[in-house]
């Protein structure tokens, strides 16, 4: 089954227009005519399928396009052109970012972080528990996020999103922080959640880590595909 | 047809859903550590009662009978009506400006959380006016009356605040302007003077939804008579009108909110 297809897909960004612009200066500029200075695609022409069942890493330099790909799937971007379909429920952690609150406690945060993927309150109270024991942070639960540490934040947020039990997970740079251990013991999570038919798209800039865990790679450069195909393919062109 | 109402129902329960754990968050953060936070937020409406009080009771005040409570209801309604509606056009450019690049969760509930939130500081001060009724010896009856007038002002307020969250997306110096504006239509309001009579400033009333609930509200609850019709119809008119043009225009909106910020 597909889960995620992605036919034609582009993407445009204004620059050189002020976005934060006042009430005035928004006036003025819609009555003298000024348009914005340039367009650049931040994706162009972007096609590939992600099957149930399959990892797909993303790679490429900043600024490729990669996390704006990741979020037009999830819905936060509009698309200007192409077509998405997905199947399944999404859940999307780019850059870890969940909305942990640091003036909150762990046990708060789990409830809002949860809330926030969609989950109910009685479905939070029954994985809580996993959630916890998940990132190794039992002693903590009554800590607020703000005396945690970075790694600790990063083992929460996977934590919790693996928990939601999505169909679709799209995962940005969420390995860059954490111990090896802890990445290891994700990577598995991972494994086990897509042999229940999920599909998991990975942006990372570890390379090894793509190596290891997934099927295909797409090697994305300004917005278009260079590459894809067999990860060790991709990723030994990209290496060069 | 009944699958797109049960859709329907499905997407309002999980905005409402959401809507009360943000709310229960934002109050926690609101209050962490102080155990005098709720003496707080009756400070502001009480400091203001007896500012105008002393100021106004023997000059505009004379004409209106139970002036201390025709003030301070008018006060604490019109107080609920600019937090939510200030913290609307503050919320999604600060404070969840990064939440929102990151997770597709449905924007309306950030706003509903406003109203939620300011519903429940809302609460203490209807106690703290409750209070001054049981002073003043007036009749408690009226108050039964308040949960569905407070109904159609929170759909009022809502429809308001998500207008003005949509747009202060787009015109970044909305929320100073709104602080202003906001003042405007504190003073435009009967809240420590009558209208009765000034015919010129009884126009542009009608014109300000505020105007309709407040009076409705003293009508009912202090002054123990029913409203008039035209009143009633207005207030209900002019919340739905602001809920389905807030619902249209935050909807067309929120899809760029993420590129915007």
């Amino acid at each position: 089954m597909e889960r995620v297809v992605v036919q034609n897909l582009s993407k445009k960004f204004k620059i050189g227009f002020k976005k934060r612009q006042s009430s005035l200066a928004k006036i003025i500029s819609f009555f003298s005519g000024k348009e914005p200075k340039k367009i650049i695609w931040a994706l162009r022409d972007i096609s590939f399928k992600a099957r149930a069942g399959e990892i797909i890493g993303i790679i490429g330099e900043n600024g490729s396009g990669k996390s704006t790909l990741l979020r037009i799937i999830a819905g936060i971007y509009d698309k200007d052109e192409g077509k998405i379909n997905v199947n399944g429920k999404i859940i999307s952690l780019i850059n870890l970012n969940i909305g942990l609150q640091p003036r909150l406690t762990m046990r708060d945060n789990i409830y809002l972080c949860c809330s926030l993927f969609g989950l109910s309150q009685k479905t939070i109270k029954q994985r809580f528990s996993s959630i916890v024991e998940f990132s190794e942070l039992e002693n903590f639960v009554n800590t607020k996020i703000y005396q945690f540490s970075e790694g600790m934040k990063q083992r929460l947020a996977f934590s919790i999103a693996i928990h939601c039990k999505s169909e679709i997970l799209l995962l940005d740079e969420v390995f860059e922080v954490g111990d090896e251990n802890f990445k290891i013991k994700s990577a598995e999570k991972i494994k086990e959640f897509i042999k229940k038919g999920a599909s998991v798209l990975l942006v990372s800039h570890d390379l090894q880590m793509i190596e290891k865990y997934c099927d295909r790679a797409i090697w994305l450069d300004k917005g278009k595909i260079v590459k894809k195909g067999k990860t060790r393919e991709v990723v030994k062109v990209y290496r060069k | 047809m009944n699958a797109k109402i049960k859709k329907y129902y499905q997407k309002i329960k999980s905005i409402l859903g959401l809507s009360l754990q943000l709310a229960k968050a934002g109050f926690k953060l609101r209050n962490e550590g102080s155990y005098l936070g709720i003496l707080w937020y009756l400070l502001n409406p009480l400091l203001m009662f007896c500012l105008l009080f002393l100021i106004f009771s023997n000059r505009l005040g004379v004409e209106i009978p139970n002036y201390p409570l025709y003030l301070l209801l008018g006060i604490i309604m019109f107080n609920f009506f600019q937090q939510a509606t200030t913290e609307a056009t503050k919320t999604i450019i600060h404070e969840y400006r990064l939440l929102i690049k990151s997770i597709n969760f449905p924007r309306e509930s950030l706003i509903g959380s406003i109203v939620l939130k300011t519903l429940f500081s809302h609460l203490f001060e209807i106690i703290l006016f409750i209070i001054f009724l049981l002073i003043f010896k007036n009749s408690l009856i009226g108050i039964i009356s308040y949960p569905i007038i407070l109904l159609f002002f929170c759909f009022f307020a809502f429809g308001v605040s998500l207008i003005l969250a949509a747009l202060t997306v787009y015109f970044i110096d909305l929320e100073n302007i709104w602080l202003f504006a906001s003042r405007l239509v504190w003073l435009g309001t009967p809240i420590f003077y009558a209208i009765e009579g000034q015919t010129r400033l009884f126009y542009i009333n009608l014109l300000n939804p505020m105007y309709y609930f407040i009076t409705i509200a003293r009508d009912l609850i202090i002054y123990a008579r029913t409203p008039e019709l035209w009143l009633i119809s207005g207030a209900v008119g002019y919340s739905l009108l602001f809920l389905v043009i807030g619902f249209l225009i935050f909807n067309k909106l929120k899809i760029k909110f993420a590129e915007m910020l």
